[in-house]
């Protein structure tokens, strides 16, 4: 690959004059940057002292930006400068489209699209651009975060319509994805009450009802058992109510009894590992709500998670123990 | 110790060729890390906290290198319109002529790095003589947005709880916090946590191990009489840390994701901040940190990674916090002592008080 030519060979650029960086004989963690990144900075910090905006500082900063995504001063300035000399700013999103793919983890690309939003003002189209982006990385924060701020700041209900939609999707691709969860709770339960979300009551049935499938169908899955204790906490349901559902995944496979089938209740797939140790968890919780007697029932369980289900984490459940037999005195 | 955990082998650490990363790191970086030109003093933290955790500083540099150092940090303290603060490094400096005292628009302090700035200032056991302290209130003033949060930057960059934490840490070593509104800091925070028992990054986000540090952290830091979270709350935040270390030792950031090493450290911290360090199983961390050193010296993020500063400062830190129980069998098992490290700040304690009393003494 050439380099291209550099500013400093470059006549349309002869009237800036380059400023070199400063740096002391002996720096720390000093950086051994290109000939090319050298001179595109020695120029943007020429422009900077004479405070010009204009269409050959976006070129200036796109080239900074390319070379190194993180260089907010780049950013900063390229902002001002889009916004001084009226730059049309749909044509800048077109150019961050391909940016935010190419640097999908850096601050900076994500910041600068907000600043861009915040003038635009058309947030739709910005969440089929995110899905795209989440063929590439489906749980990148950032593009979440993103997400998140969009759908809550413009907050309006052609918005939101399509969201529960789009996050079916995604599970429906991978169903550990925990930020899709995540999404999910924020868009039915965090985000005020959406067109067609008034039913409280609906929703919350429709939302034990495609959590307990999604355990059904793969029991061994920390996103849907936390999905599921967040709906039950945020509505003040105890986690009693779900005895006869949670039961059968602490149990192995031979001793399964339901054959009929219950919609409320989904029993394990067929495949399942089983007993499950989040299921486990679960029952010893209620077990350990209940007290008295129970709590013997949830030490039980967690002795057997300790020993046999969940023995990596050993030294939580004789945690859960302790605290269970403190509680239990007290 | 469970029967379990004896079954992990634990090799030595090779504390001489991870010394040797940071240092080679310190001395330069090569043109494909450009993309941390806006964050060195941020490395330079690591890979000196490194030796520091390593008890290496002394051995691995001279006192003329320590000395240009401290004069290279001090550069980096800038006085402007938005009061007084350290700059990442000289990427948009031209000069440091005396016409030129006051940082312009394009090179301002930057709230991260002078949280990392004193505390490397700190491990070279600077007197701290020269700082604007009073800048630096102004300065974290300058960075609040009414939410509570802070920017990177005065009147613009990111918002997020890690700039939160950054202000928290500067205000307790000043002992001063007069330069923040502690209240609505707070309600931020609270605004970040989820429904999961972890923190997101801003409002509305996933949990994720090191937001949630920074969470723990800033509200232990904080100048208020009383936990502002509920023991339900606690012990939520604890059950969620707590599922995060996995069969291999290494903890993951977010839930069903892969371990990392650097959540060795921001989610173990968690649990040490509430008093949960015992959870921790000290002996498959360490196993797991050692299968991610890389054999050219310094840890990396996964067993097969390169390393970085980043994943081998915190990976110490991590040690530092939960230092492996020996048995006699193990090969070099003096490889893995460490001193105690403060979880609040993030430094060795030795260097954490060394930073409170010379930064507070500068009332």
């Amino acid at each position: 690959m050439t380099e291209p030519t550099r500013y400093a060979d470059r006549p349309e650029w002869s009237d800036v004059a380059p400023i070199e960086q400063y740096e002391s004989t002996t720096p720390l963690a000093p950086i051994f940057y290109t000939n090319e990144y050298k001179d595109a900075t020695n120029y943007f910090r020429g422009i900077v002292k004479i405070g010009e905006k204009s269409g050959r500082v976006l070129e200036l900063t796109e080239h900074i930006i390319r070379l190194n995504p993180a260089h907010y001063t780049a950013w900063q300035y390229r902002y001002e400068t889009l916004i001084a000399i009226d730059s049309d700013l749909r044509k800048e999103l077109e150019l961050m489209d391909e940016l935010a793919i190419t640097h999908l983890k850096t601050y900076q690309v994500w910041h600068h699209r907000r600043l861009l939003m915040l003038k635009i003002r058309e947030p739709l189209p910005e969440l089929e651009f995110i899905a795209r982006t989440f063929k590439v990385d489906a749980k990148n924060y950032h593009t979440w975060s993103y997400r998140q701020w969009l759908l809550a700041y413009f907050n309006d209900d052609e918005l939101w319509s399509a969201e529960l939609d789009f996050v079916e999707d995604l599970l429906y691709a991978d169903i550990r994805n925990n930020s899709a969860w995540h999404h999910r709770f924020f868009t039915v339960f965090q985000s005020g009450v959406h067109e067609g979300e008034e039913d409280r009551e609906r929703v919350l049935k429709r939302e034990m009802i495609y959590v307990k499938q999604s355990i059904s169908l793969v029991p061994n899955n920390a996103s849907a058992w936390n999905y599921l204790r967040g709906i039950l906490e945020h509505n003040s349901t105890p986690y009693s109510k779900m005895i006869t559902f949670v039961e059968p995944y602490t149990l192995s496979m031979d001793e399964q009894t339901a054959d009929l089938v219950d919609l409320d209740n989904p029993p394990p797939s067929k495949g399942a590992h089983l007993p499950c140790a989040l299921a486990i968890e679960f029952l010893a919780d209620i077990y350990e709500v209940q007290g008295g007697d129970s709590m013997l029932k949830a030490t039980e369980l967690w002795k057997s998670l300790g020993n046999e289900h969940d023995v990596a984490r050993k030294k939580y459940w004789e945690y859960r123990i302790r605290e269970g037999l403190r509680a239990l005195q007290a | 110790m469970s029967g379990t955990s004896e079954n992990f082998y634990l090799p030595s650490l090779a504390r001489a060729a991870h010394a040797g990363h940071v240092t080679r790191c310190l001395s330069g970086l090569p043109d494909s890390q450009v993309d941390l030109d806006s964050g060195r003093m941020a490395i330079a933290f690591y890979c000196l906290g490194s030796l520091d955790l390593l008890k290496m500083v002394q051995e691995r540099t001279s006192e003329t290198d320590r000395e240009s150092w401290r004069e290279w940090i001090w550069e980096q303290q800038t006085s402007g319109n938005y009061g007084s603060g350290f700059r990442p490094s000289p990427f948009m400096t031209g000069s440091m002529s005396v016409e030129e005292t006051k940082y312009t628009d394009y090179d301002t302090p930057h709230i991260i790095m002078t949280y990392t700035a004193l505390l490397t200032l700190a491990i070279l056991r600077d007197d701290f003589s020269r700082l604007d302290k009073e800048g630096i209130l102004s300065f974290l003033k300058a960075c609040q947005r009414e939410d509570g949060s802070f920017s990177t930057v005065p009147g613009g960059g990111e918002t997020d709880l890690r700039t939160l934490y950054c202000a928290f840490v500067v205000s307790h070593l000043l002992d001063d916090w007069s330069g923040v509104s502690v209240e609505r800091a707070l309600s931020f925070i609270a605004s970040c946590r989820s429904y999961e028992g972890g923190y997101g990054q801003f409002t509305h986000c996933e949990a994720n191990g090191g937001t949630t540090y920074i969470a723990m952290a800033a509200i232990h830091l904080a100048p208020v009489t009383s936990n502002p979270l509920t023991p339900s709350e606690i012990r939520k935040t604890i059950e969620w840390a707590a599922h995060k270390q996995l069969q291999s030792g290494g903890f993951c950031g977010r839930t069903n994701k892969l371990a990392d090493a650097c959540y060795c450290f921001w989610i173990g911290g968690s649990l040490k901040i509430l008093g949960a360090g015992d959870l921790v199983d000290s002996r498959s961390l360490a196993s797991f940190l050692a299968s991610c050193q890389f054999k050219f010296g310094g840890i990396a993020k996964a067993p097969g990674e390169h390393s970085d500063p980043y994943h081998t400062y915190l990976s110490l830190a991590a040690l530092s916090m939960f230092p492996p129980p020996i048995s006699a069998n193990d090969a070099n098992s003096s490889s893995w002592v460490f001193d105690a490290l403060d979880p609040l700040i993030n430094a060795r304690e030795e260097t954490a008080k060394w930073a409170r009393t010379h930064i507070a003494i500068r009332r």
